[in-house]
């Protein structure tokens, strides 16, 4: 998901480039880099690795630029692969997101034709296309340029002596910023609200030309048109956080909602899938991050309530695995049903001979064409790149997939189903309550803020729980986090423990609770924060420095309080250290590529 | 034409209702009461609305959002200090540039209200209704159809008219207000005793509803007028075996099992278990996610989400808060009570028990008529409730 900005006005350029790239750091990126018009020539610099690597001071003073994010598909990243691109003869350069389909043949034409490329991308034949069919026209130049492409693309073209910025796009964005005495181009809006809020969208297959007081735009057709202005409501977005100020807090606390939501018209009556039609005597889950977390839990919930064997596997890896004569009935759970390697999981599942089912909550998204059987989790779109009611909502449809299996093969009794669900029906009471609780739970992340390391432990249906903690904690506060079972400690990590490793402990009130006391004890012996969530007990209480209490439910629905009072440790960590949350570096929301 | 809704405060005297949640956004109905006043303004095509919110604003902001939802165009700015109503008001100044009307966000009235205003408005206008209790609130003296003056609870009240909160400014009343704060004066009836010197201040006069909710017994009549017009409409299960008469309306996923008797008007949400053999009598709002056991009977009150309900228990003209668990067998007993009002006793018409969120009540409990119970309270086995229970007590 690379960024696009350009700028072309009465000020210099280069910092006004790079402001621009840092508001859109939250699309992920793996290189950054920036081209600037400069006398009788363009200047370039770029780089792998973050924008602060590149040098400013080494920039030219210049009116007229374009910067990019690159995020890796075609050509690992290098500083070769970043992106501007020059032509051969270095009188354009040019930016690109998307993915130019036809690249390979383009390419190979030029070549014979004499071009010489430096780098494996697609978006560098654009440049040289750009100079091949170049006729002392630049708009009619990439015009007839576009239409030689197949694929998705926002480009933006600089060329050696010109105060304008050519620009394309088709399925890929771009937005242009309307200013005074200058006028910008970005790939997303916030990018643009230092300068002005007033934007035009372009259409798929429009060409524009970016002056410092002028925009001009063709349609694909090549007839001038004119699009809208928009004025971007400043409070706008303020609306959308609902007065939450990220995404991720908002998105915790439409937790309660989530799982009404996700219960909804299932709980009494379950009628998404007709279990009975499937051989369910062994099933697989298979998913990547959280949303593998969320399948271990499910093996758990499986074994426990309806008494089937469940394995799961990480979907990077099952598809290199070895097939075997079983023929597990497979889950595979994807948040937004596009993760590449969930999807090339189910395809190999059902070439296994596998029945699949697809656990998602983007409706019609593409897993869903690969599997038998579909479930949505119903939680509503999730912006924060950190996952949080989606998880919730994937437990809570595991519980209802267990519930129905154990009553079809005989397993659960119906009173104890009976109980089960008014367990169900209750939980997005006791979230809120536990949401009401997060001043305390505020205050506890001061004591992680300080660490370089912080352990989650956990036992059974809770050591999931304990990777997904840290997980969250990764991801949204950079601090390194690891999930142990309590038991594997002393094989191993507790080498690491120290008096400045805070452990994050998840004690219920089940069969494994006086092991985990046990644990705790020896791990206070060690003299490391102890941080306890779960449920309250004197004894554990004066083990641990701090007891975060949840409402008390039954083991076995444990894993959806414990985890909104990690997913708020890790939230507040984040905010304390002044953490890019809802779009933290590096990472993506869905992740579209293997 | 825009229209701004104060909605920041806290609204102390409905505890234990508010300990979570804003004032405004206290069911009745199933819907908070500020939805209510929204939904009437677009009712009247007004739907560019400026929300000023304070305390727990992201409750108010998460739930309606932008107001698409709600066919509305929904700005939010913020109080951040609850100092008077016409402070409130005071922060939509910059997003406000023409003639404009206000109505608070704790009233609840309907699109006869709103109507009645806007047709009847002229010039600068407040509306002013006729109320039992003028001494309560801001009393309207009127002279040939315009306000002579307005005395905010008078010890001796000289007529019924009171003024509603609802008004129709210009924009000068922002330089009146800030005039005026700069002697600390921070009520909105004050700013317009000055403003009225200066022109006139039209009195419009309404009998369509507006309630105020001042207390939590004040709920019960609330919710009793907003179910009143309840559609009937049912995207549950209805199991065989189940009566159902009059305006009853059942959310999706709700289950009502054989055996129970509804008579509208009554609302239950979505995701409920009812029965089998309850019985729910009119004006009864159930919230989302509860459950009402066997044999258990509710009347004239207000169940929020999450709420147990057990058999064989009675409920009536009661108002309980979220997630509270009631067990088998308990009995709220209902008579007309003096409450405590402003430090006054004052007189309340049949009224049962009003419960705080998340109390749980074990087996054969029993009520006394108009008691309060506090937050998270746990009250044992066969108690019988004679006076208010204060939060996160344990009663034995």
């Amino acid at each position: 998901m690379c960024g696009i900005v350009g700028y072309t006005g009465i000020n210099s350029v280069g910092d006004i480039l790079l402001r621009g790239l840092k508001r859109l750091e939250y699309r992920g990126y793996d290189s950054a880099g920036v081209a600037i018009v400069e006398n009788d020539g363009i200047y370039l610099q770029k780089t792998k690795g973050r924008i602060r690597d590149l040098d400013e001071d080494e920039f030219p003073y210049g009116n007229v630029g374009i910067g990019h994010t690159r995020w890796a598909t075609h050509g690992k990243p290098c500083d070769e692969n970043s992106h501007p691109f020059y032509d051969c003869a270095g009188e354009f350069a040019v930016v690109h997101n998307g993915i130019i389909d036809n690249f390979v043949t383009i390419k190979e034409e030029l070549t014979k034709k004499g071009h010489e490329f430096t780098s494996e991308t697609d978006s560098e034949v654009i440049a040289h296309l750009i100079e091949d069919n170049y006729d002392d026209d630049l708009v009619a130049t990439v015009q007839k340029v576009v239409t030689k492409l197949k694929g998705s693309y926002a480009i933006c073209v600089l060329q050696k002596n010109s105060h304008r910025i050519l620009i394309a796009r088709n399925q890929s964005p771009l937005v242009i910023g309307v200013g005074v005495d200058e006028n910008l181009v970005a790939s997303d809006v916030p990018a643009l609200l230092d300068y002005t809020n007033e934007v035009k969208y372009l259409e798929d297959g429009d060409v524009a030309e970016i002056c410092s007081n002028e925009v001009r735009i063709w349609d694909s057709l090549g007839n001038a048109v004119e699009r809208e202005t928009v004025e971007i409501d400043w409070d706008l977005e303020d609306a959308e956080k609902g007065g939450y100020e990220h995404y991720m807090l908002k998105e915790i606390y439409e937790q309660p909602k989530a799982i009404h939501d996700s219960l909804l018209g299932r709980l009494f009556e379950f009628n998404d899938v007709d279990f009975k039609r499937y051989d369910t005597s062994f099933i697989r889950i298979i998913s990547c991050g959280t949303s593998y977390h969320a399948a271990l839990v499910g093996k758990y919930i499986i074994e426990e309530i309806a008494k089937i064997p469940c394995t799961v596997e990480l979907a990077s890896e099952y598809r290199y695995s070895s097939p075997s004569d079983l023929l597990p009935f497979t889950i595979l759970i994807s948040q937004s049903g596009e993760t590449a390697d969930t999807i090339v999981a189910a395809k190999e599942a059902k070439l296994r001979g596998c029945k699949t089912l697809a656990i998602t909550n983007v409706i019609n998204s593409s897993i869903t064409r690969e599997v038998n059987e579909v479930i949505y989790t119903q939680a509503g779109p999730e912006i924060g790149v950190a996952a949080t009611k989606t998880f919730t909502t994937q437990l809570i449809v595991l519980y209802l997939i267990a519930l129905e299996l154990g009553l079809n093969n005989n397993k659960l009794l119906r009173e104890d189903a009976q109980e089960y669900r008014s367990e169900l029906r209750r939980l997005p009471r006791y979230v809120k309550v536990l949401l009401d609780r997060s001043e305390q739970i505020r205050k506890v992340c001061k004591k992680l803020v300080e660490a370089d390391d912080i352990f989650f432990v956990g036992r059974n249906i809770n050591y999931p729980v304990a990777l997904e903690g840290a997980l969250k904690l990764k991801e949204i506060a950079y601090i390194h986090s690891a999930g142990y079972p309590a038991g594997e400690l002393k094989h191993g990590p507790f080498a690491l423990l120290t008096e400045s490793t805070p452990v994050v402990a998840i004690l219920v009130k089940d069969h494994t609770f006086e092991k985990m006391l046990g644990n705790i004890g020896e791990i206070a012996a060690r003299g490391s924060p102890i941080i306890a969530v779960g449920d309250h007990d004197k004894e554990l209480k004066k083990l641990s420095d701090e007891l975060i209490t949840i409402p008390s439910v039954p083991p076995m629905f444990s894993p959806i309080l414990v985890n909104v009072v990690l997913q708020l440790l890790a939230y507040y960590t984040a905010y304390e250290l002044d953490c890019s949350i809802d779009k933290p570096r590096n990472l993506a929301k869905s992740v579209t590529v293997e | 034409m825009k229209a701004v809704i104060p909605a920041a405060g806290e609204g102390t005297r409905l505890r234990p209702f508010t300990s979570s949640e804003p004032k405004v956004m206290i069911p009745v109905a199933n819907k908070p009461i500020l939805q209510h006043i929204v939904e009437a303004l677009v009712e009247c095509n007004i739907t560019d609305i400026v929300i000023v919110v304070g305390y727990q604003r992201q409750r108010i902001m998460s739930y309606f959002g932008n107001g698409e939802d709600f066919g509305a165009d929904i700005q939010y700015v913020t109080q951040s200090k609850q100092l008077g109503t016409a402070h409130a008001l005071f922060q939509a100044r910059h997003v406000i540039d023409d003639n404009f009307i206000v109505l608070p966000g704790d009233n609840l009235v309907n699109k006869e209200t709103i109507q009645d205003f806007l047709t009847e408005k002229k010039g600068i206008s407040v509306l002013i209704t006729r109320n039992e209790h003028p001494s309560k609130y801001g009393v309207v003296s009127m002279q040939n159809g315009v306000v002579k003056e307005i005395v905010e609870k008078p010890v001796e009240s000289t007529s019924h008219l009171i003024s509603t909160g609802i008004y129709y400014l210009s924009t000068d009343v922002f330089t009146k207000i800030q005039e005026m704060m700069y002697d600390n004066i921070y009520d909105l009836t004050s700013v317009m005793n000055s403003l009225k010197s200066e022109k006139p201040l039209y009195g419009v006069h309404t009998d369509s509803m507006w309630m105020d909710a001042v207390y939590p017994w004040d709920l019960i009549k609330l919710n009793s007028a907003a179910v009143t017009n309840t559609a009937p409409s049912s995207k549950g299960v209805i199991e065989d075996g189940v009566t159902i008469k009059g305006g009853v309306s059942i959310g999706e996923g709700s289950v009502i099992k054989g055996g129970t008797y509804i008579e509208g008007p009554v609302i239950i949400g979505e995701g409920c278990e009812i029965g089998p053999h309850a019985c729910i009598l009119p004006s009864s709002s159930i919230g989302n996610d509860c459950s009402i056991a066997p044999f258990s009977m509710v009347q004239n009150s207000i169940v929020m989400d999450g709420v147990n309900l057990g058999p064989s228990s009675l409920l009536d003209s009661s108002v309980i808060g979220e997630g509270v668990e009631i067990g088998a067998g308990f009995n709220s007993h209902v008579d007309t009570v003096d409450m405590i009002v402003d430090e006054k006793l004052e007189k309340v018409e049949n009224i049962g028990c009003m419960i705080g969120e998340d109390t749980v009540i074990a087996g054969g409990v029993t009520s006394y008529p108009g008691v309060l119970i506090g937050e998270e309270c746990h009250i044992r086995t066969g108690v019988v409730l004679r006076e208010d229970i204060s939060p996160r007590s344990t009663v034995f």
